[in-house]
């Protein structure tokens, strides 16, 4: 039989994925999957020790000494312990020996001796229990101590995620923000000129997340026009011919006060009579910043930028499902 | 040419994979051979109770002889005896327990197949896991063939299948990464071929038939097949309803099957109900994508439907079985995750330039390699071969008395877990 390969020249799994993964690491601003953020949200406290430079077996330490240790074994002890017996017939002949006894050694030392040893063991017995009573205490405040600076290192973490996501975002938005602008004033000097409606047809197609981009995008269709959604960034790169056209001041502001009138509250160009079904830019405006359709070639009756607010700007886009 | 097909239940009305797998096979195969079915009284796959009459019928022309079940199982003794099978050390003697523990136990049936050896050119057994396949194909090595329709869960891991997958004279996979799983467990390196399974597409399916009975008017994701926590529906709900509040004009989700989890209650999920073949059809036709959520499958089925009817495939990519397939028709996308499955669902819509060119693939990859015509011709091809190949006819003997209560089997779930897992991407 022939192998499994059926292959597209359009289209591949696998680097589809890829694209889709890219994307996601890019929203996320983090490369963690959600398995391991599953992960980290259940894992226990004490994973974290060795990652945070902190002895790993210090925990099990300090559970051992947690155990309360035995008493030592305790013992009496006088100057006739030397001769005791269970046998009373011995203990009476070792005494009757024990003159003889002292002519080689002296007892009496070794009992002295041994008294001292018992009190020194009851005193060091008493240390060690009063010592052992505070480890607890001791083990909370460590394990409180490494619980804080775990929570603090993942926030700085985090916070430093949201920082960077953050400043992506801005940077992106100031980026649409001067396209937009520059698209404005393009299209604002160009209306002079007759319009030369792009390319309609996707020769090429490339999947994204914001609009789906046709070739048209970057010939008759402004690049900053379809620039939506957090990933979109692409679409509308820095130095790419979309930075704000020099114009002169008054007629931008005169523009933008027109286009700030016709927004009455609670309406947007494009729900306004007479906006058009198909608007430039109407691929970036749905709510979660994704296009509906290959809506990146303007209409082409709405090619001059639409500024004059009777054509609508994009900001709701159609849909083309119904 | 002779074929008996054994297997654990069948009928008209199943439509359980397996099962349904095996009527399809003999029903194609009695357009080349004498087929006969073996099989039990028992309609539930959970007690085994028998519900059917003992003795001979016809279905679909096909003659099928039913044995009685000698005891329905235990649902709960069945568990504890998996546990015990799967997760700890154990010995022979707890595997052998655990078989006749799931069953369907039928010793007529074991003994019928003994004793008809010599009339019957090849048995077909399906599904590995269960007694018939294990006993019967014990009693008849030198003329059994299995299609074993495995999945990567502990069972496969059990050791006493080790000697059944070696001795069998051929195996049938459904996919190469079932055969690489059993390959893995079992050392086995005799014939097999992957085939899989056909399905009745028809030509020209109706979707606008679909949407105005049943008043569907938006794109839609289908899914179709029992909806069933096992099956991964309560995660397709969870990512279908936060997809949903992320795009609100993106797909609905539309949901074809038995029900056994509750559909939850929302605008944008519309259950329709256990449908016929030909709306089921319709529906598939209908819809934008396929959504495939299990993490266990073996094939599917209706993943093959919807190429067959030029529909995208999005599957679970923790299923080893179904991305494998996704890759190698190139006929989709996979998901592990929310994120990658909201961005796949938007990519595969009908609207965008993907779906289109996923389900062209998908169409090709199953006329290439699931038409009834080439399934008929592995199996005929594989039965050519078997016969020109002398049988050894020989299986690993089950240990002795003393060697079969010796601890000394590794867990089931940690055989199968040593096995290298994945995707086979040729």
């Amino acid at each position: 039989m022939a192998d499994f390969h059926v292959r597209s020249d359009s289209v591949d799994v696998e680097q589809i994925m890829g694209q889709i993964r890219t994307r996601i690491r890019e929203k996320r601003g983090a490369d963690y999957t959600e398995a391991e953020l599953q992960h980290l949200a259940s894992v226990k406290l004490e994973k974290f020790l060795d990652s945070r430079g902190v002895r790993s077996t210090l925990v099990e330490a300090f559970r051992k000494t947690r155990v309360a240790s035995p008493e030592p074994a305790s013992y009496e002890f006088t100057d006739e312990t030397l001769f005791e017996s269970p046998r009373p017939w011995l203990r009476r002949v070792r005494r009757w020996l024990a003159p003889i006894l002292r002519l080689f050694i002296n007892p009496d030392r070794v009992s002295a001796a041994l008294r001292v040893q018992k009190e020194v063991n009851a005193d060091f017995h008493r240390r060690f229990r009063a010592r052992e009573e505070m480890d607890p205490l001791y083990y909370e405040v460590v394990h409180n101590l490494v619980l804080e600076i775990t929570r603090l290192g993942i926030d700085v973490q985090n916070l430093k995620m949201r920082v960077e996501s953050l400043s992506s975002r801005l940077d992106f938005d100031e980026r649409r923000g001067r396209s937009l602008e520059g698209l404005v004033e393009r299209r604002g000097s160009e209306n002079v000129r007759p319009a030369e409606p792009g390319p309609r047809g996707p020769d090429v197609v490339r999947y994204g997340n914001g609009p789906r981009v046709t070739e048209g995008q970057g010939h008759g269709a402004p690049a900053g026009a379809v620039a939506s959604g957090p990933l979109a960034s692409v679409a509308a790169p820095q130095g790419s011919g979309l930075t704000p056209q020099e114009g002169r001041p008054d007629d931008r502001d005169r523009r933008r006060r027109r286009r700030r009138r016709r927004r009455r509250p609670g309406q947007n160009l494009a729900s306004m009579p007479g906006a058009p079904q198909n608007a430039v830019g109407g691929a970036h405006s749905t709510g979660d910043g994704r296009g509906q359709t290959g809506g990146a070639v303007p209409a082409s009756d709405d090619v001059d930028g639409s500024d004059d607010g009777s054509e609508g700007n994009g900001d709701e886009p159609e849909d083309t499902h119904q | 040419m002779k074929l008996a097909v054994v297997v654990q239940r069948y009928g008209a009305d199943i439509n359980g994979g397996a099962e349904l797998h095996a009527r399809y096979i003999a029903e194609r195969m009695a357009r080349h051979a004498e087929v006969e079915v073996l099989t039990t009284c028992a309609r539930d796959y959970i007690t085994w109770k028998n519900e059917w009459p003992a003795g001979e019928e016809r279905i679909n022309g096909v003659r099928v002889r039913r044995f009685a079940v000698s005891k329905p199982r235990d649902p709960r003794d069945f568990g504890l005896r998996s546990q015990v099978v799967f997760d700890r050390p154990h010995s022979v003697a707890d595997e052998l327990a655990w078989l006749e523990s799931e069953g369907p136990t039928s010793p007529d049936l074991v003994r019928h197949v003994a004793r008809t050896e010599a009339e019957v050119d090849f048995f077909v057994f399906f599904s590995y896991r269960y007694y018939h396949s294990w006993h019967g194909i014990r009693a008849v090595p030198g003329k059994a063939v299995l299609v074993p329709t495995a999945e990567r869960d502990p069972a496969a891991g059990v050791s006493i299948f080790g000697p059944v997958f070696r001795g069998a004279r051929a195996l049938m996979f459904n996919s190469f990464e079932e055969r690489a799983l059993i390959e893995g467990v079992s050392g086995r390196t005799g014939p097999g071929v992957v085939v899989g399974v056909g399905s009745e597409v028809p030509d020209q399916p109706q979707p606008g038939r679909f949407r105005r009975k049943f008043d569907v008017k938006r794109p839609f994701a289908i899914y179709v097949g029992r909806i069933d926590e096992n099956k991964g529906c309560r995660e397709l709900f969870d990512y279908f309803g936060r997809y949903a509040a992320m795009n609100p004009r993106g797909l609905d989700l539309v949901l074809v099957g038995s029900k056994v989890l509750d559909v939850p209650s929302h605008p944008r999920i519309r259950y329709v109900g256990f449908l016929p073949d030909e709306d089921k059809f319709d529906a598939i036709a209908a819809s934008d994508v396929l959504v495939m959520p299990s993490r266990y499958e073996s094939l599917s089925m209706v993943a093959l439907e919807a190429w067959a009817l030029g529909r995208p495939v999005l599957a679970n990519g923790h299923c080893d079985v179904l991305r494998g397939q996704v890759i190698r028709g190139n006929g989709g996308l996979y998901y592990e995750s929310f994120e990658e499955f909201a961005e796949a669902l938007y990519a595969l819509e009908g609207a965008g330039p993907i779906g289109g060119p996923f389900g062209r693939n998908g169409r090709e990859f199953f006329r290439r390699h699931y038409a009834w015509p080439v399934i008929e011709r592995k199996y005929l091809d594989m039965f050519d071969r078997l016969k020109r190949e002398p049988a050894s006819g020989r299986i690993d003997p089950i240990p002795g008395w003393m060697a079969r209560r010796r601890r000394d089997c590794r867990p089931a779930a940690a055989v199968v877990g040593a096995v290298k897992a994945g995707p086979v991407v040729h």
